[in-house]
């Protein structure tokens, strides 16, 4: 119990003291970090193309068979399963994964766990696409039809066959039918014209599509829509990846029986109508029965204060020796509603492995816990350029003047430049991050280059202060602030932030005091979360503060980079419109690169591998040139990046790939984890 | 008297359909609706929703149809006992709050039983014993708990109960029982864990009626009634609790109207700060998402306990005080 007792010493020591001590004790242990070895070696089990010639089983499962209550292992493996080599070494089967999980809208929570159910999934350092569900893939030279083989002798969690026939269900009767589904999707409409999936043989299923679409690959192994499987999104209720189990959804829709019918079991189940009751049925984290494909499967739903799952019998991956897997029985996920008690319970070592809402400005604390708590510390360092940007509204109508300098280039640049993203880094990512803008890591196939990270990106206050005076911002008042050039009175630049992913009000007011230097008076508006989107939405913000995770791959997940999607218009949701509807509503950006950059960004769909890098590329010089973003720092563990780690478990990578397409931890394949003793 | 009832109860429905309605209001007051909250949710935590999944939502919950029409729709089903689904936690609402709600009732008569067992013998003794050495104690006790608030209270009671029993970091069952079905194992677990928040929401409302115990027993103690009392030659024992006391703990009667809403919503703070499954943080974090069936339903049952609260306060006082009966009649 001294565990406890010493920590809640610090949580209230530091409380007491507030936030210039919690800033010196960072900076004090910021230098231990880079030679701490907690940054390890990018690591994680590989696929391997033999299949071994036995398979073996957990003894629970085993039991059940010997009850005959479950077909023999040989029989509920396919001919040609998954075979993984775990990252050390064959686990031994059992124990209970205890985790944290904050509420019904966690579910991303348990979905990344079990990513392995998507089609197609990315290797261990998140740069090659890897068979998931689909045992391989074709896609025809004019990138019009992808081909997906499935794997012989495949089961659903409940021992039904799974065939090219629940990707036909999935497609006609669920993706198509509009009460089901309201809007099609982009990832299956390129160009807008809607494609098809085809049946073509029990194990063969083929995407087919009008125009060149040879992203397709990518969209079916990112975190996208298609891409899904049954574990993704589904926090929202609405499957959108490419099959669903057919034998048992069949039973809620009106088709197979009639409207009335199908109503009135919805009306006993307590729902209001058959589509209400047909989204729970068919989301595994709210459905036990629903049968899934992933390793683990829900037993207690998401919906109450403990989420619990076992393991699926029917699971279609083994380890090189022939086990099936997952190794680890369970995953009981406790439910606390607040972020400082998933923190303190994980210090107090009551979870086994947890890296969702462990939070990068706790790590002192945490790693004074280690030997108490018996846990490993890994910081798993992003790919993405910036874990804060500061994104300019392109669409500002609310003030011709303010909109005036938000649309000059060298405004923007100018403020870039006033920042010291050095001491921005020392303060809230305790020197883990990467000071520079917001591309991405030099390592990636989009990256323009290195001289991009620093482009605009520097700490120059003199050359900003020259770029405001030429702009036309020379007045100045007694102040030393900068005066408008409509009315004489002071310039108001306004921040919007949120305390999300980073306390991202704190890092606006620091960048508020570096743009005061160079005579920009900033205010910072600390906002409720959907207040801040709301007004975001509204095309009332000048500049917010977000991050770009997911931007590392830029197709995948454009929104925090380019204004292409309404639901997050950082950077002006009046151009997001325009690009959403194809020009038939919203406004063009006014800016002539941006236009550009929203041109290449459409184009690049249809694109092969090389040229559709190359386009990023571009696209990225652009973006960086003309500072539309600010990046301050990046490639940190701010985001699920601090690892906390049970001294029992074993295969757990030094360094895990930390990206939105690598589903953090999915990747590592948590099924290879087991517990040592 | 009848009548009176009556116009009470009458009264008493208008006021909960009132209540009804403006919480209905004020939940829709903020901008957005609950898919606008959801999105801003996933998006806080790293995840997304996309165009798409937006609208289908939109579409799925009604939200797209003005007010007065969600409202219709909602309050013609409440009549009935259907309180509606959660938008957030896809249940029914009375079964999310049904989950919760015992372990709340549960929670605040705990802490009500501590309140009332340790403040009014204290604040007899201290009126009776009125600034001796053990009532200046017990004042600048009381004036600390009154002063200090619920939530820091519970940092620095959970700090000391680590440091000298270990007890554990907040939640009411240990990991091992949060799954288990009800068994006399789990209920201990339970009765285990229950004492500290208890206590800690105890603390304040207990200082607070030290106060008021003490205070009205004072004005009392020097009632002509109590001098003739002890000149009857009555013992000191009963000459207090028989007569001074009871009339003390009159205003307690009228304070049953607030106790009622208090067993629900009492313990909010504390429950979110040591991590309790109880209503607190539902009403809470429902509020946050706008989700409407749930956060209405709970502050409808938060109205309809003030008003029957209210009611049988009424007729407690009524009939402990026979003047109030007077008037009736």
């Amino acid at each position: 119990m001294t565990t406890r007792r010493r920590l809640l010493g610090y949580g209230a020591a530091m409380a007491a003291v507030g936030a210039p001590t919690a800033q010196a004790l960072a900076q004090a242990v910021s230098g231990q970090f880079a030679q701490s070895g907690l940054v390890g070696a990018l690591q994680g089990p590989t696929q391997a193309n033999t299949v071994p010639a036995s398979f073996k089983e957990a003894p629970q499962l085993a039991e059940l068979v010997k009850q005959g209550k479950l077909p023999p292992v040989a029989q509920r493996i396919p001919a040609e399963p998954m075979v993984l080599k775990p990252l050390e070494s064959a686990g031994r089967y059992g124990g209970t994964w205890r985790r944290a999980f904050i509420g019904p809208s966690d579910g991303e929570n348990g979905n990344r766990i079990n990513a392995s159910d998507k089609l197609l999934f990315w290797d261990y350092n998140g740069n090659k696409i890897v068979p998931s569900v689909a045992k391989g893939w074709e896609m025809s030279k004019d990138g019009k039809t992808t081909t997906l083989f499935l794997r012989k002798g495949m089961k659903w969690a409940d021992g039904a066959p799974f065939t090219a026939d629940d990707f036909v269900f999935w497609f006609e009767d669920l993706y198509s039918n509009k009460d089901i589904v309201p809007t099609p999707i982009s990832d299956m409409t390129p160009d807008g014209k809607p494609g098809r999936v085809v049946k073509i043989d029990e194990t063969t299923v083929q995407f087919q599509f009008d125009t060149p679409f040879y992203l397709f690959i990518d969209l079916l192994a990112g975190d996208t829509l298609i891409g899904g499987g049954q574990s993704v999104r589904q926090a929202t209720s609405f499957t959108y990846g490419a099959y669903s189990p057919a034998h048992y959804l069949k039973q809620f829709l009106p088709k197979y029986s009639s409207e009335a019918e199908v109503t009135k079991r919805a009306k006993e189940a307590g729902f209001d109508t058959w589509v209400r009751a047909l989204h729970v049925k068919k989301d595994w984290q709210l459905n036990p029965a629903l049968p899934t494909i992933g390793p683990w499967r829900t037993v207690r739903p998401i919906n109450t204060p403990t989420w619990a799952m076992e393991r699926n019998p029917y699971y279609w991956a083994v380890d090189t020796d022939g086990n099936q897997l997952p190794y680890i029985d369970n995953i009981v996920m406790t439910l606390a509603e607040d972020l400082e008690v998933v923190n303190l319970r994980a210090m107090a070592g009551e979870f086994d492995e947890q890296e969702r809402h462990i939070s990068l400005a706790k790590l002192p604390v945490i790693l004074e816990n280690r030997e108490r708590g018996k846990y490993d510390v890994h910081l798993d360092l992003a790919f993405n350029g910036a874990d804060t940007v500061f994104l300019f509204n392109m669409s500002y109508k609310g003030d011709p003047e303010i909109a005036k300098w938000i649309q000059t280039t060298d405004f923007r640049r100018a403020l870039s430049l006033s920042i010291d993203r050095e001491q921005m880094n020392e303060t809230f990512w305790l020197g883990l991050g990467t000071p520079g803008s917001i591309a991405p890591n030099e390592s990636l196939p989009q990256s323009p280059g290195p001289e991009w990270r620093t482009k605009w990106s520097t700490y120059d206050p003199a050359t900003a202060n020259k770029m405001l005076d030429a702009i036309g911002l020379s007045k100045k008042d007694r102040d030393g602030y900068r005066l408008r050039t409509d009315n004489g009175q002071r310039l108001v630049i306004q921040i919007q932030a949120v305390n999300a992913l980073l306390p991202w009000v704190q890092h606006s007011e620091m960048v508020s005091q570096f743009w005061r230097k160079v005579g920009i008076y900033a205010d910072v508006k600390e906002m409720e979360r959907n207040l801040n989107l709301q007004r975001i939405m509204g095309n009332d913000h000048h500049v917010a503060a977000w991050q770009n995770g997911g931007s590392e791959l830029l197709y995948l997940f454009p929104r925090h980079t380019l204004p292409v999607d309404p639901t997050e218009p950082f950077l002006g949701p009046e151009i997001c419109k325009w690009y959403a509807s194809d020009g038939k509503q919203g406004t063009p950006p006014a800016d002539a690169n941006l236009l550009r950059a929203l041109q290449l960004f459409r184009g690049a769909a249809g694109q092969q591998e090389d040229e559709r890098n190359k386009t990023a590329q571009e696209i990225w010089r652009i973006l960086v040139d003309n500072q539309y973003g600010i990046g301050i720092c990046g490639q940190s563990p701010a985001a699920q990046g601090v690892r906390i780690v049970g001294r029992r478990l074993g295969n757990i990578p030094g360094r895990a790939c930390i990206a939105q397409h690598c589903r953090t931890p999915g990747s590592s394949h948590p099924e290879t984890w087991f517990y040592k003793a | 008297m009848i009548a009176f009832l009556l116009r009470r109860l009458a009264l008493g429905v208008m006021t909960i359909w009132l209540i009804s309605v403006l919480s209905f209001v004020i939940i829709q007051l903020p901008p957005g609706d609950f898919v606008d909250a959801y999105i801003a949710q996933l998006a806080s935590s790293g995840s997304s929703v996309s165009a798409e999944e937006a609208q289908a939502m939109r579409l799925q919950y009604g939200l797209g149809q003005p007010f007065y029409v969600q409202y219709g729709k909602w309050i013609s089903r409440v009549v009935v006992g259907d309180f509606g689904e959660s938008m957030e936690w896809r249940r029914p609402v009375t079964q999310v709050i049904g989950d919760r709600l015992w372990l709340t009732l549960l929670l605040s008569l705990g802490a009500l039983i501590v309140t009332w067992t340790l403040a009014l013998p204290i604040g007899i003794y201290s009126a009776v014993r009125q600034y001796s050495v053990a009532d200046y104690i017990f004042t600048l006790v009381g004036f600390i708990g009154i002063a200090v608030p619920n939530f820091l209270m519970a940092l620095i009671i959970m700090y000391f109960a680590f440091k000298f029993f270990g007890a554990s970091v907040g939640g009411l069952f240990s990991a091992e029982f949060a799954m288990a079905p009800w068994s006399w194992a789990k209920a201990w677990d339970l009765a285990k864990h229950l004492p500290l928040p208890a206590v800690i929401l105890a603390l304040g409302g207990t200082a607070q009626l030290i106060r008021i115990m003490r205070a009205n027993l004072l004005d009392e103690l020097r009632r002509p009634y109590v001098v003739t009392a002890r000149a009857k030659g009555l013992s000191e024992t009963r000459v207090i609790l028989k007569y001074p006391v009871r009339a003390a703990l009159n205003p307690f009667a009228s304070n049953i109207a607030y106790l009622f809403p208090y067993l629900v919503s009492g313990s909010i703070i504390i429950s979110i700060v040591l991590g309790l499954p109880t209503v607190g943080p539902l009403l809470v974090k429902s509020l946050v998402a706008q989700d409407m069936f749930l956060a209405g339903t709970i502050v409808l049952l938060l109205g309809v306990l003030t008003v029957v609260g209210t009611f049988i306060s009424d007729l407690v006082l009524m009939w402990v005080d026979p003047r109030l009966r007077h008037q009736m009649d």
